[in-house]
């Protein structure tokens, strides 16, 4: 005989239509004889037809507005154009106000009167190795007060 | 066999038509899946208001998605996740969602057996027995979203465990096991409400 424990488990398995014709008849035996387990079983087989009904009763509760779904969904797909459109038509053109902008921040800012370059070696010195051979290499060097800095250099013709 | 459910025009030949500029075309298809796409709605959302709307939205973004369509595969599968998807966003949004705890009491294990077995099978059943109706509504309301979703495809809409699974993007495993716990759940807010 079944015992309460195991039949809980074999009535969910029965909704979903996994039971063994031997454990259904198992089953059957132990809920004749047991009213909790009967009450369960009821209440698990009763809940898919209560959701069917309560479903149906909001459906026809709500078959006016179900009819008309189309012309919803038809308005709704408008709208939704018209809304893509316009951002569209704002993504296409929005570079214009944006590019001006930066135009006339260009011609405020940009400085403007300058007479000296911002840096301003003291002195120069240009050494170029033998240029007859394979290796050539020309630098712009500063001397400065104490080490000399490279400001520019080619070395086998590659800045 | 959803399809042809209405011996019409098949859903795929309905799709080109739409993509080829054929308007009508995806109002068929909405005539064709509307009344069930809001059982499920409804289901999830728990608000005829709100269903609507939820049907309305997941049309609009299944027209405009349409392109992404792969042929071959099932229109109302794709359609459904879209409208689950969209339907689990509303309820997140709507004040609902928090109002709804979860009555522990329903789970008592030591309730006794209730006079009667029998549960209404039909809507005029079930008008003489609202508040049944409403007691299964609230307790589909306190389940968690996904496991609400599973019950709803499985029990109101009749779906195979394997199209659950596609349409909610998870394993059959995992819908067997939220709808085993949702099952529970259910059970036992249909008990209580029997034994007052």
């Amino acid at each position: 005989m079944m015992d309460c424990r195991t039949a809980q488990g074999k009535i969910l398995a029965k909704a979903d239509v996994l039971l063994s014709r031997q454990d259904e008849a198992g089953l059957a035996d132990h809920l004749a004889g047991c009213p909790a387990c009967a009450a369960d079983d009821a209440a698990i087989v009763g809940t898919g037809p209560v959701l069917r009904a309560l479903t149906a009763i909001r459906s026809m509760e709500k078959a006016p507005a179900l009819d008309a779904m189309w012309t919803r969904v038809r308005a709704g797909i408008e709208e939704s154009r018209e809304s893509r459109w316009r951002f569209s038509w704002l993504a296409r053109w929005a570079w214009i106000p944006a590019a001006v902008a930066l135009a006339v921040s260009a011609l405020l800012f940009y400085p403007s009167g300058t007479d000296q370059s911002p840096y301003r070696p003291s002195s120069f010195d240009v050494a170029v190795e033998n240029v007859e051979s394979d290796v050539a290499t020309v630098a712009l060097v500063d001397k400065g007060e104490d080490l000399p800095t490279v400001i520019w250099i080619i070395e086998d013709a590659k800045t | 066999m959803i399809e042809r459910e209405k011996g019409g025009v098949p859903d795929d030949a309905l799709i080109r038509s739409t993509l080829a500029g054929d308007e009508a075309a995806f109002g068929e298809l909405v005539e064709r899946y509307k009344g069930r796409a809001f059982a499920v709605a409804v289901g999830i959302v728990g608000d005829g208001d709100d269903a609507l709307d939820v049907v309305q939205d997941a049309f609009i973004k299944a027209y405009y998605k349409l392109k992404g369509f792969r042929f071959g595969s099932s229109f109302y599968t794709w359609f459904y996740r879209l409208l689950v998807n969209q339907a689990i966003d509303r309820w997140r949004k709507s004040a609902r969602s928090a109002e709804v705890p979860f009555d522990e009491s329903w789970l008592s294990e030591d309730a006794s057996p209730p006079d009667s077995f029998a549960y209404p099978r039909t809507p005029e059943d079930l008008l003489r027995d609202r508040e049944l109706g409403d007691a299964l509504q609230r307790a589909v309301d306190a389940l968690p979203e996904y496991h609400r979703a599973v019950i709803v495809l499985r029990e109101v809409d009749g779906m195979a465990y394997d199209e659950i699974a596609k349409v909610l993007g998870c394993s059959v495993g995992t819908v067997m096991s939220r709808l085993h716990y949702a099952r529970g759940k259910l059970k036992e807010s249909l008990k209580s409400q029997r034994e007052g």
